[in-house]
């Protein structure tokens, strides 16, 4: 497709209701059956992804709620993994979530045939402990931090992220360059063609604000992002510093557990593949004197690299569920970014894009190769 | 569910196939009567009832869970219902513990020859789940 | 009385000095022990077969990074250990290998537990920012007093089973108010006996003081009531359960740590949990909308179904939970309340059935109807 086309739609009350409405409207024309939108949970102290029929749950529906309890990928994969089912369901979630869903529709992991994936501008989200310690502030702090574009006290990798009002969906809702009580809705594929053109909605505004500042916030967002890597790699370059860096690791894998992206029932380092024999544990330690038990930490980490940073989408949630705060999103960040530099990939970019390592072409990566052949 | 409408309620059977489905079945042959609440499912044994299930069915909305089997000592397969019986108590302890109406659960002894204490069974738990009303997971959400 | 082994040295000392011996007399050929991997107070589980790397080795330290009970579990998991190994673990740590030798996930042959009298020990987050080094002073100055440390883990807070049952020396730690000085080794079993043969030290007739330890008992009973009661506050019926579980991220990390939860697929993860796109349109029917991925409540309460018949409360599961949940107080209140059924305490002894599978004829006559 050619530059998105959009539309300007104007906020009765606020961004959230009007979205709310939107999505109401499509249900009642039957555009929708079923819809997937953050809901504030009962006891108020998080949010999670609901799966909506019923209407009247629209009322504590909460559009970019203030932490990312759940990756909404994992959230689109477990209603569609199984099949696409007879329902049409759209999805509104934060770009890094789309393009997470995206990679796991690569992967084989949902089918997004009876999907509609709506993205919005992301202003980023807190650390899920710093939400938790007072979710009433956080709330606060959240939108005053949103409206002012200010992601200081968001996820270290939410302030590096140049693909905060990324398209990768069906559908787009920006709020970034709108004029006040608007936001556009911008279409990105024929099947968010199709179902504006079923609600009324024509695509002939005029979005450009929205494109500049978007251009403008991932500039200078990219900039911070490269100096961060930069800054990182030098910390924790070489075995010795990768090993402090990695030191508290207790082995619990909650970072692959919450990663929208490691999709697999059984991890290869859960698997008998890592279990051994209580001799050669005990060569192992023989041979040095002594070994850290369980001795994988680094194997796992780097095996992980190897797996899914081509796919991964520094949405943070790793580096949240972390129970030792080793900044592993900070990392896989760095290290996805040059290893999906390597084969021109962004994860969840496009459908269509295949997934470096299935695919080949003959004449690449001479790089790699031993310049004597 | 109209206001003046009676409430019945849904109550899942296991029924062990030796003994407590035939009772059930007797009791069915000898036309006795006991209210339409309860949804059978056989099993061959009670101790194929895994306690899973009837959390499952619990979370699922069922308003009462009857595990049925033969009388300790006369097990088809000798010792099922004794590990039945642990098991059993074992989820019912949890529910009691999480003060979730553990009352919903029964479980009962009853043998092939035993249709009128089928009936009665039936009938007693019925009413005891009517008068504890709906299953409040039925519409909860955030399960 | 029981024979023990006095090292004239502070506890740690003694410990390292007795676990020297045993490796460089051929005792034995490694030694399972918590070491230090810097200097901010973190530690980790090592295996150590050359007495010169104890150096770092900090045997009793206050810190669980993993529960121990897995670790050895994965050490003998194929199949017995061929050479005789020493592990230095605390209690609960112990119970939790010994429910796992129960579920054939390893073998307690050559291996030989040092344990202790446990004054608990901090959540892992306090490894982090150094503040377990910082308090470690207190917390020794607690023990020693026969005290509840400040701070640690609310699972350890409230543990009454901070004795070891089976290993084969035991520490005198909790009350012993000289340990500055003296490190008082109980050698419980033979093997414990055989082992300390020919060590450097006295060798006396001795028990735990019961009346210190009673005492110390009496004050972990206090705080257990507290905690099991401010839970219980909380813990009222499904809406109750929603309230706590409602932010539960469905990691189960709480799973993956567990000492007991031993499956290599979980039955939560496996394919019979798996919502199909009939079951999600069957739910919707009924409850209008349904939480996606669905399954945190039955999750949650099939895990209790599954292992609180074993649960050592350690404490694990609270301090990797990223949403902080109370899931320790929970699992160790429901647990301890199904071990009482059985009369059964987990790790008690290893002959003891698990009582899932074995019953008796005549028993629970009130679960029926």
């Amino acid at each position: 497709m050619n530059k998105p086309t959009g539309a300007v739609i104007s906020a009765k009350s606020s961004t959230k209701k009007s979205i709310i409405d939107f999505l109401e409207k499509a249900m009642d024309k039957g555009v929708f059956d079923a819809v997937i939108v953050p809901m504030r949970v009962p006891a108020g102290d998080s949010f999670a992804y609901v799966l909506i029929k019923d209407k009247s749950l629209f009322k504590d529906a909460f559009p970019i709620p203030p932490v990312m309890f759940v990756q909404g990928a994992k959230a689109v994969s477990s209603v569609t993994r199984l099949g696409k089912g007879n329902m049409k369901i759209a999805a509104l979630m934060r770009p890094c979530e789309i393009r997470a869903t995206i990679e796991l529709a690569k992967l084989g992991q949902t089918d997004l045939e009876n999907m509609t994936l709506i993205s919005m501008d992301c202003p980023g989200v807190l650390p899920t402990s710093d939400f938790l310690s007072d979710p009433e502030k956080g709330m606060k702090q959240f939108d005053e931090a949103a409206k002012n574009l200010d992601d200081k006290i968001m996820r270290p990798v939410c302030q590096i992220c140049d693909k905060s009002s990324m398209m990768a969906g069906d559908l787009h809702i920006g709020t970034l360059g709108a004029k006040k009580d608007t936001f556009f809705v911008i279409s990105n594929s024929q099947k968010g063609n199709d179902i504006l053109d079923k609600l009324g909605i024509s695509l002939k505004d005029n979005i450009d604000s929205w494109h500049a500042k978007v251009k403008n916030i991932s500039e200078e967002k990219l900039k911070k992002r490269k100096k961060a890597h930069k800054d990182l790699k030098s910390e924790i370059g070489g075995l010795d510093n990768l090993l402090d860096a990695y030191n508290q690791c207790i082995n619990c894998h909650n970072c692959m557990r919450v990663c929208p992206v490691c999709y697999c029932r059984l991890c290869y380092f859960d698997s008998d593949n890592v279990k051994h024999p209580s001799e050669d544990y005990l060569q192992m330690a023989e041979s040095k004197g002594s070994i850290r038990f369980l001795p994988d930490t680094i194997f796992f980490q780097m095996g992980r690299m190897m797996h899914m940073s081509l796919s991964c989408v520094s949405c943070g949630a790793c580096e949240d569920a972390c129970p030792v705060s080793i900044p592993v999103a900070q990392i896989f960040s760095m290290i996805s970014d040059e290893t999906q530099g390597l084969f021109d990939y962004v994860s969840g970019r496009s459908l269509e894009e295949p997934l470096p390592l299935v695919a080949y072409k003959e004449e690449e990566l001479h790089e790699m190769e031993d310049a004597n052949d | 569910m109209k206001k003046d409408e009676e409430f019945m309620p849904r109550i899942l059977a296991f029924l062990c196939n030796w003994c407590s489905y035939a009772g059930a079945d007797l009791a069915g042959t000898s036309r006795l009567k006991y209210p339409p609440s309860i949804l059978p499912i056989r099993v061959m044994c009670s101790s194929r009832v895994d306690p899973l299930f009837i959390v499952k069915a619990y979370l699922g909305g069922i308003d009462g869970v009857l595990l049925a089997g033969c009388h300790p000592g006369d097990c088809h397969y000798e010792k099922g219902n004794y590990y039945t019986r642990r098991r059993f108590a074992l989820i019912k302890k949890i529910f009691e513990e999480l003060d979730m109406e553990a009352d919903r659960l029964l479980l009962s002894w009853i043998s092939a020859s035993e249709g009128p204490k089928y009936a009665k069974v039936a009938t007693e738990f019925t009413e005891k789940i009517k008068k504890l009303g709906e299953n409040p997971a039925k519409n909860k959400i955030f399960l | 009385m029981t024979k023990t082994l006095k090292i004239n040295k502070n506890v740690e000392q003694g410990i390292l000095e007795l676990l020297r011996f045993l490796l460089d007399g051929g005792k034995v050929s490694g030694v399972f022990t918590l070491k230090r991997i810097n200097k901010e107070g973190s530690v980790a589980y090592s295996l150590v077969t050359r007495s010169d790397e104890l150096e770092d080795a900090v045997p009793l330290f206050p810190l669980m990074p993993v529960n121990a009970g897995k670790l050895l579990s994965r050490f003998s998991l194929r199949g017995k250990s061929n050479k005789p190994v020493a592990a230095v673990v605390k209690p609960c740590e112990l119970r939790a290998f010994i429910e796992l030798v129960k579920r054939e996930q390893g073998s307690l042959e050559n291996i030989f537990f040092i344990s202790s009298t446990c004054g608990g020990v901090y959540p892992i987050e306090m490894a982090v920012d150094g503040a377990v080094e910082n308090n470690l002073s207190k917390y020794w100055e607690a023990v020693k007093k026969g005290e509840i440390p400040a701070q640690i883990r609310p699972a350890c807070r409230g543990c009454v089973e901070f004795k070891p049952y089976t290993a084969d020396m035991t520490v005198d730690l909790v009350g012993s108010s000289d340990i500055d000085k003296r490190c008082m080794i109980l050698l419980n079993t033979k093997n414990g006996e055989e082992l300390a043969q020919d060590m450097k030290g006295d060798f006396l007739e001795k028990e735990l003081d019961k009346k210190i330890l009673d005492k110390f008992q009496n004050k972990r009973e206090a705080e257990r009531k507290k905690l099991f009661d401010e839970i219980e506050e909380k813990m009222k019926g499904l809406d109750g359960f929603i309230d706590i579980f409602g932010k539960c991220l469905g990691c189960h990390g709480c799973s993956k740590v567990c000492p007991i939860c031993y499956c290599k697929l979980c039955e939560f993860e496996s394919p019979d949990s798996e919502y199909k796109p009939s079951n999600y349109e069957s739910d919707l029917k009924k409850r209008g909308g349904l939480k996606v991925p669905p399954g945190t409540v039955y999750f949650q309460i099939g895990r209790l179904d599954h292992i609180a018949i074993s649960c050592v409360g350690c404490g694990a599961c609270e301090d990797v939970c990223p949403v902080d949940i109370p899931i320790s107080i929970i699992f160790k209140k429901v647990g301890e309340s199904v071990q009482k059924l059985f009369d059964y305490i987990p790790g008690r002894d290893v002959k003891e059935e698990i009582p899932l599978l074995t019953f008796e004829k005549d028993e629970l006559s009130e679960v029926e109807d």
